[in-house]
Order: structure tokens, then C-alpha cells, then sequence
């Protein structure tokens, strides 16, 4: 309803008393936002003071921009375009697994299966080294036989292998997500596909996938999030991103606390900014087909 | 053969000995069952009586577990534990259209994108000639008007009415309907059953399973009463209705009337 029309009618004793307690509703609301927001302050605030306490020197990135720079610009720009691509490639993988664990199909079962337990039993970070050291070494041993194109395809560059174990990594957690949400689809979308004559593929293309996709959204942006921090782990073999520059820099300077906490900051705004086009996009989503 | 894809003798369904198990549970019991084209065929019985799954079945959403099936030209003659072939299946699913009690309509499109979902993916067509048809379709049922709305913003008998414009619109050769009323506020089962009772007008061939008696006897042409996975009354309304020749067709009627 627009000013004009509720301006044009008589009062509504209803409307007044609705709009009043709305009202009342919102001061309540924005009082309890603002007493936890003081809290927020209150923390930050008494943890700047235990470190003025030591000897932490507040100034030094101020003091040394190029550093600064270098984190928040090359680093932070490394981490997000890591975490995007293996996002992405993760999001693929997991939709081929998830529709290998859904298939009647023993083969497809089998590995989709093999492939979500390794990954999910062993150590991100063993996969790490697998990936770049231990395909390097079988690499080497293949250019040595005689197969230089095969061997020479193995050795990966570091943000190739941190790219690639992420992705690994993270299309088997995936893969449970994306199967639980196909199989959140009611039974009965398959069946009206079906009825009308929709191949399975069609099915899956056209009616379930679209709605599944949906549903999983906030999922996959979470994984995101979190793979957002998880990249710091390719650090370790030379990725340089956040983490790897902070350590860098942190050891010639001897400027651990400034550092990490720089570090720690930029991961944790990068988080939030995250979170806040997460919640955008979500709403976006569901009003393309909610009341 | 002819334009119904009914056999010489006017026949388009037949089936014989049609049975169904559920695990141990043994819900189709040798149902056989011959509707002519052009004929309104309504199913009544107590819930768990099989008349769901035997309308299921003659679209292969269940599988038989044996029984000889014949829908619109198309055979399966099935053994025990036999599967059917699927040409056959994909072709039945063509020439039949089916309505559900949940609608099932695809939420994420709008009403038209429902109906023409079929013509576009199943039958091919551009999407700009699949347009007209869908409008067509959905003006049958009252809802042109609806078209770009999406599934969450109709009561639930615009969305019956336009998932049987979605069935229609592929032009099929008999129409299922299990319960397409029962899941709808008693308000909204008028508009519905208006819908049925035009196709019915048309001649349209349906096989519906329904509670509504009053539907059944205006517009059937045969009333079928199932009970434990068999037919036990096979009737035209008048005569099932007043005088029915199974006394537990009658006990059940009483119940309900």
C-alpha cells in the first residue's frame, strides 16, 4: 500500500495499533543489536590491550605498506581466486559423485563410493603432499622411463596441486550434499516427470536439479567459506597466498604477532564479507519462486 | 486400429490377470479390466484396496510383477519378475496423460513452463511453437491468465487444474487421475471436478480413482469397486449405486453415502 492510499482513507484503529507494536518491536530489536555489538567492542578492545601489554608495535604495517600491500592485495587476491576455482571444480566433482552414489550402476557405486571414503579418511593436508610431491615423483620416475609427455603432465606447479587437492577434497564433502540434496526432492517430482515422459536425464536436468541446487545453496557457499581458510594449508608448498606471505615475512622481520594477526584479519573480513553476499544471494534465490 | 489407438473392438486398455507385490504384500491380486475409448471409468474403494497401484501400473510408475497390460496399442506380457521393455514403457508414458493427488507440479517454473515442459522435452518442439499449445491448454482449464505465475501462488485447485492442462497438453489417449480432488480444501474440489466433467463431455477416455461419489455417478460411465487387490463390482452408477450386487460393495457405500 502506498503513503497516498493509507493517507486517503479514514484512520484504522488496527492499522494504528498493528503499526505501534510493530514499532515497539523494532526499538526492542535495535536496543538487543546494540548491547551485542558493545560486547563485540568490549573484546576487541580489552584484546588490543593485553597485546600493547607485550611487545606487539601497532604501527609496523603503517610504517611498512609494502608488506601490507603484498598481504592484502597479492595474498588475499591468490586465496579468493584459489578458493573460487576449487570451489567451482569441487562442485562438479560432487555432483558427478553424488550421482555415482545415487546410480544402481555397481561400477559408478563402487568408485563414487571409494572416492568419497579415501578422501574423507585421510588428512587434507597428506593429500596435499600426494598431489604435489608424490605425482611429481611418479612423474620423474615416468620421464625417466621413457614418457616425458605423461611424466612431465604430472609435475604441478603449486597452484595447480593446491588447487587440485581442495578440489578433491572438498567434491567428497560436496558429494554428500549434493546427494542428500537430489534426495530431498519429493518422490513426486520424479514420478510427474516420468509420467509425462521425461528420460531420467531430462528428469534430473530439467525438474530435480534445478530444485536441488537451490535447496543447497547455503551449503555450498559454507563449503566455500570454510575453503576460504582450508587454502591457507598450500601455503606449504609455496602457494603464495595470505598465509604463505605472512609466515614469509613474519620470519625476516621477526614480526610474528603483526603478522598473523594481519593474516588473521584479512581471513576473517574476507569471511564476513562472504557471509553478508551469501545471505544476499539467498534471498535472491528464494524469491524467484516463494510467496 | 484407429485415431484412439484403440483396438478394432474399440478397446484402448485391457488388462488380465494384473498382479502386484509390495515385498510379501500381495496388493494386486489378478485384476483384469477392459476399458472401451471414449469411456469414463471411475475406481472407488477403502484406502490400501489396490486401486491406486492399479492405476500406477498402467503407466508403469509401478512396475507390475506380472500380467499381461494393453494401453493404446502397446503390449507387455510380463512373467513373474519380468521387467517391461522400456519402449514400451516410454511409449505408454506418451500416449497416457496422468494427474496426481499432489499435483507434482515443477515449482521452479511458471504455470505455462509447466505445460509445455512435455512438447519441449519429450516431443521436441520449439519452444516457440510449444507457446500457442500451452496457452491452449491452460485457457481449457481457466488459467491463461496464470500463466507466468509460479505453482507456490495458486490455491490448490489451480494447480490440479493446471497439472491436468500439463497432462493434456501432450495429447495423450486416456488420462489417469488418482485422487485428484482428495488433497483439496472442500471449497476448492468444485472447480476441479468442472474441469473432469468437460473432458468427460468431449469423450475423453479416463480412468479416474476417486472419493467423490457424487462425480461418479454423474459423469462414469462405469463404476469399478476394488477390494483387497481385486475387482469385486464392475457396474454402470445407476446400478451400483441403488442396488449393488456385492454385498461389500454395498457396505461399503452405506458407510460413505
Amino acid at each position: 500500500m502506498t503513503a497516498d492510499a493509507a493517507s486517503a482513507r479514514p484512520p484504522d484503529p488496527d492499522l494504528n495499533m498493528g503499526l505501534t507494536l510493530i514499532a515497539a518491536q523494532r526499538r526492542a530489536n535495535a536496543g538487543h543489536a546494540l548491547r551485542v555489538a558493545v560486547v563485540w567492542v568490549a573484546l576487541i578492545s580489552i584484546l588490543t590491550l593485553v597485546l600493547l601489554q607485550i611487545n606487539v608495535d601497532p604501527g609496523y604495517l603503517l610504517r611498512r605498506t609494502d608488506i601490507l600491500r603484498l598481504i592484502v592485495v597479492n595474498g588475499l587476491g591468490v586465496t579468493i581466486a584459489v578458493s573460487l576455482v576449487s570451489v567451482a571444480i569441487a562442485s562438479v566433482l560432487a555432483l558427478i559423485g553424488a550421482l555415482g552414489r545415487l546410480s544402481s550402476h555397481p561400477l559408478a557405486q563402487g568408485v563414487s563410493g571409494f572416492y568419497v571414503s579415501v578422501v574423507r579418511g585421510t588428512p587434507l593436508l597428506i593429500q596435499l603432499f600426494l598431489i604435489y610431491n608424490g605425482l611429481a615423483q611418479i612423474g620423474t620416475q615416468l620421464i625417466r622411463l621413457g614418457h616425458p609427455d605423461i611424466g612431465r603432465l604430472l609435475i604441478l606447479d603449486e597452484i595447480s596441486a593446491g588447487v587440485m587437492a581442495l578440489s578433491l577434497n572438498y567434491g567428497a564433502y560436496m558429494t554428500e550434499i549434493f546427494r542428500a540434496g537430489i534426495q530431498s526432492i519429493s518422490h513426486g517430482q520424479w514420478e510427474a516427470a516420468q509420467a509425462l515422459g521425461l528420460t531420467p536425464g531430462q528428469t534430473l536436468w530439467r525438474v530435480i536439479l534445478p530444485q536441488a541446487v537451490r535447496i543447497i545453496i547455503p551449503d555450498i557457499g559454507n563449503q566455500f567459506i570454510a575453503m576460504q581458510k582450508d587454502s591457507a594449508l598450500v601455503s606449504v608448498i609455496g602457494v603464495w597466498e595470505i598465509t604463505y606471505l605472512a609466515t614469509r615475512s613474519a620470519r625476516t622481520e621477526s614480526k610474528y604477532i603483526e603478522m598473523f594477526l594481519t593474516a588473521a584479519a584479512v581471513y576473517w573480513l574476507l569471511t564476513i564479507v562472504s557471509t553478508w553476499a551469501q545471505t544476499r544471494l539467498e534471498k535472491r534465490m528464494a524469491q524467484a519462486y516463494e510467496r | 486400429m484407429n485415431a484412439d489407438l484403440a483396438d478394432d473392438d474399440g478397446v484402448i486398455i485391457r488388462v488380465e490377470q494384473l498382479h502386484k507385490w509390495f515385498g510379501l504384500l500381495h496388493v494386486l491380486r489378478g485384476v483384469s479390466l477392459e476399458v472401451r475409448a471414449r469411456e469414463v471409468v471411475v475406481l472407488i474403494g477403502r484406502s490400501g484396496s489396490g486401486k491406486s497401484t492399479f492405476l500406477r501400473c498402467l503407466n508403469f510408475l509401478e512396475a507390475p510383477s506380472a500380467g499381461r497390460l494393453r494401453v493404446a496399442g502397446l503390449t507387455a506380457d510380463l512373467q513373474p519378475g519380468q521387467r517391461p521393455p522400456a519402449e514400451v514403457v516410454k511409449n505408454v508414458r506418451l500416449r497416457t496423460g496422468m494427474v496426481f493427488q499432489e499435483f507434482n507440479l515443477f515449482p521452479h517454473m511458471t504455470a505455462l513452463e509447466n505445460v509445455i515442459e512435455g512438447l519441449v522435452s519429450v516431443k521436441k518442439m520449439k519452444k516457440a511453437q510449444a507457446v500457442p499449445v500451452g496457452e491452449t491448454y491452460l485457457a481449457k482449464v481457466g488459467l491463461l491468465e496464470k500463466k507466468d505465475v509460479h505453482p507456490i501462488r495458486l490455491s490448490g485447485g489451480q494447480k490440479q487444474r493446471v497439472a491436468i492442462a500439463r497432462a493434456l497438453a501432450m495429447e495423450p489417449k486416456v488420462m489417469l487421475f488418482d485422487e485428484p480432488t482428495s488433497a483439496l480444501d472442500p471449497e476448492l474440489i468444485g472447480e476441479v471436478l468442472e474441469v473432469m466433467k468437460q473432458l468427460a463431455r468431449e469423450g475423453t477416455t479416463m480412468l479416474v480413482v476417486t472419493h467423490e461419489m457424487q462425480f461418479a455417478r454423474e459423469v462414469a460411465d462405469r463404476v469399478i469397486y476394488m477390494e483387497d487387490g481385486v475387482i469385486l463390482e464392475d457396474s454402470p452408477p445407476e446400478t451400483i449405486f441403488t442396488q449393488p450386487a456385492d454385498p461389500r460393495t454395498r457396505q461399503f457405500l452405506d458407510r460413505l453415502l
